[in-house]
């Protein structure tokens, strides 16, 4: 008797091979003048990313959250975002929880999420999302641009988990490779690259993460600010973060980069200290650049 | 664009050159390497790092940073071939050094890399007439860029005439050489104990040479949390041997 499988009609290579998502979301921020607010003035959003509405916070700012609806990135997803935030807007943007970075398919390409944003005068970004999780057999590409135009100012923060650690998965995922340019009329702030393949070369090797498990950088950013300015605030955000360093637990740096801004440094063994940290130093910087509170962002879920 | 390579009688070139590029990797040329620990005096007055890590440490180190630099280094030995004029040139060297500072988050780091390269090439000058290094230091003053210690090295070295494939080599090596040498006065280190250290790290300084010539700027990564924190931390040290 001929089986199931040899009676069914032949199916077409295409719909075996792996799925492909390809989407996108933009978004377009301006100033009201009239109502002396920022608002989301346009958007273009393609499934799975969403964001549902912005929210009117503190001085004037916009909060949006940034969902995923299919709950994170799969094998061979291609997602982009892009942000314009217009002349004196100020915006806040935050993710409505981790990034999931789920396993492939065996054939998958990497998962790859392109981010650009583009501030035009005065305008100011704070990007405070939830960690990235990379899942075990994980692969993942990310690159990020940041254009400041004079006077724009960004508070830009990613976590690198190390995978789902209550499963006992710690890098256990295939690769992560995340690049990074932030940059002012074509000088370049601050450009990162970093290429994680824990198979190929340990983590735990003493140059890289050691003991540490859970990876931060956090970029605070204006155009126009003096190189004496940020040397000031390198200090002060230096004196904050000392407390905040535990040897064998965590350790936070900061550091002044070629202009225009500073880089703090984080890696911890448990990635709840991250959180916390990253939200002390960017409220004292806040108030230091901007005269204000930073306000870390109501969760919607 | 015409270079400024340095004719000798085929016979004694390639001795001579080697010579020459021993001598430029030599730690006793006056560039100031042995003041920069590059973080580790931090890693090592906390305890982190220890004699004991220095193999794995110093391996990694030429797998990550020690790559990018000789990324850097071979992008900088192409420059004055790769430019179609003065301008050009003068536009490309900025537009490398501005790249590699944008890739150092430490601010001590970046500018001991900067302090060697800007020595680096003065030294150059004082020992052969090199009009392009010249305009190069020229233009990298007067815009109040950044010269680094990588790319002064491969540019200078594609002056002088060597083979991009033994400068980035030699690069590597006198960088770990280096940082061997400063732990030599941070940890207890003999001087046996370093001299095979730096002996066994050598086919790892080949195999970050070859996959440099492999990678992109673009490509070109680095992921040293740990260095970067000892490199932001070094200014708050009450006690320091060396500048970074």
């Amino acid at each position: 008797m001929a089986s199931v499988a040899q009676n069914a009609p032949a199916i077409s290579p295409e719909l075996c091979a792996p799925p492909r998502l390809e989407a996108s979301l933009t978004l377009d921020f301006a100033r009201d003048e009239l109502a002396g607010h920022t608002v989301l003035a346009a958007s273009r959003q393609e499934p799975p990313l969403k964001v549902v509405r912005a929210f009117a916070v503190q001085d004037g700012a916009a909060l949006a959250h940034l969902h995923n609806v299919s709950g994170g990135l799969l094998g061979g997803d291609r997602l982009a975002l892009r942000v314009n935030v217009g002349a004196g807007a100020r915006v806040q943007l935050t993710t409505t929880g981790a990034t999931r970075i789920y396993r492939p398919r065996r054939e998958a390409l990497p998962a790859t999420q392109s981010n650009e944003f583009t501030l035009h005068e005065d305008a100011l970004l704070e990007y405070v999302p939830d960690a990235i999780i990379p899942y075990a057999g994980a692969c993942f590409s990310q690159t990020t641009a940041i254009h400041l135009a004079p006077g724009a100012g960004i508070f830009w923060w990613e976590i690198l988990a190390p995978g789902r650690e209550a499963r006992g998965e710690s890098f256990a995922y295939d690769s992560v490779e995340m690049k990074a340019d932030i940059g002012t009329r074509g000088q370049a702030i601050a450009s990162e690259r970093v290429r994680i393949v824990p198979r190929k070369r340990s983590t735990r090797s003493f140059g890289r993460l050691g003991p540490y498990r859970t990876w931060a950088t956090f970029c605070i950013a204006q155009v126009g600010r003096s190189a004496a300015e940020w040397l000031a605030l390198e200090h002060e955000l230096c004196k904050q973060a000392l407390p905040l360093t535990q040897h064998g637990e965590t350790l936070w740096a900061v550091s002044a980069l070629p202009a225009h801004g500073v880089m703090v440094r984080c890696v911890a063994v448990h990635g709840r200290h991250v959180l916390p940290g990253l939200q002390a130093l960017w409220q004292m910087a806040k108030r230091r650049l901007y005269c204000c509170d930073a306000v870390p962002p109501r969760k919607a879920n | 664009m015409e270079r400024d390579s340095v004719k000798e009688p085929p016979v004694q070139a390639d001795a001579l050159a080697d010579l020459r590029l021993l001598h430029l990797a030599d730690s006793a040329l006056p560039i100031g390497a042995l003041a920069h620990s590059f973080g580790l005096e931090s890693l090592t007055s906390c305890g982190m790092l220890t004699t004991r890590d220095l193999p794995d440490f110093l391996q990694t180190f030429l797998e990550e940073a020690g790559t990018m630099e000789a990324v850097f280094c071979r992008e900088a030995f192409r420059l004055s071939a790769a430019a179609t004029s003065e301008n050009d040139f003068a536009s490309r060297w900025l537009q490398l050094n501005n790249q590699l500072s944008a890739r150092k988050p430490a601010r001590e780091s970046r500018a001991a890399s900067a302090s060697l390269g800007g020595n680096f090439l003065q030294v150059m000058l004082s020992l052969s007439d090199l009009p392009l290094a010249r305009a190069a230091l020229n233009a990298s003053k007067r815009s109040a860029s950044l010269v680094h210690h990588s790319t002064a090295f491969g540019f200078a070295c594609s002056l002088i005439g060597f083979a991009e494939d033994r400068v980035v080599p030699v690069y590597l090596h006198q960088s770990i050489a280096s940082l061997v040498s400063s732990c030599q006065r941070l940890l207890p280190l003999g001087q046996a104990e370093a001299a095979r250290l730096l002996w066994n790290l050598k086919p790892a300084i080949i195999e970050a040479a070859n996959c440099s010539a492999a990678t992109s700027l673009e490509d070109a990564t680095c992921f040293m949390p740990l260095l970067d924190w000892g490199a932001m931390e070094h200014p708050a040290l009450s006690t320091r041997l060396f500048i970074s």
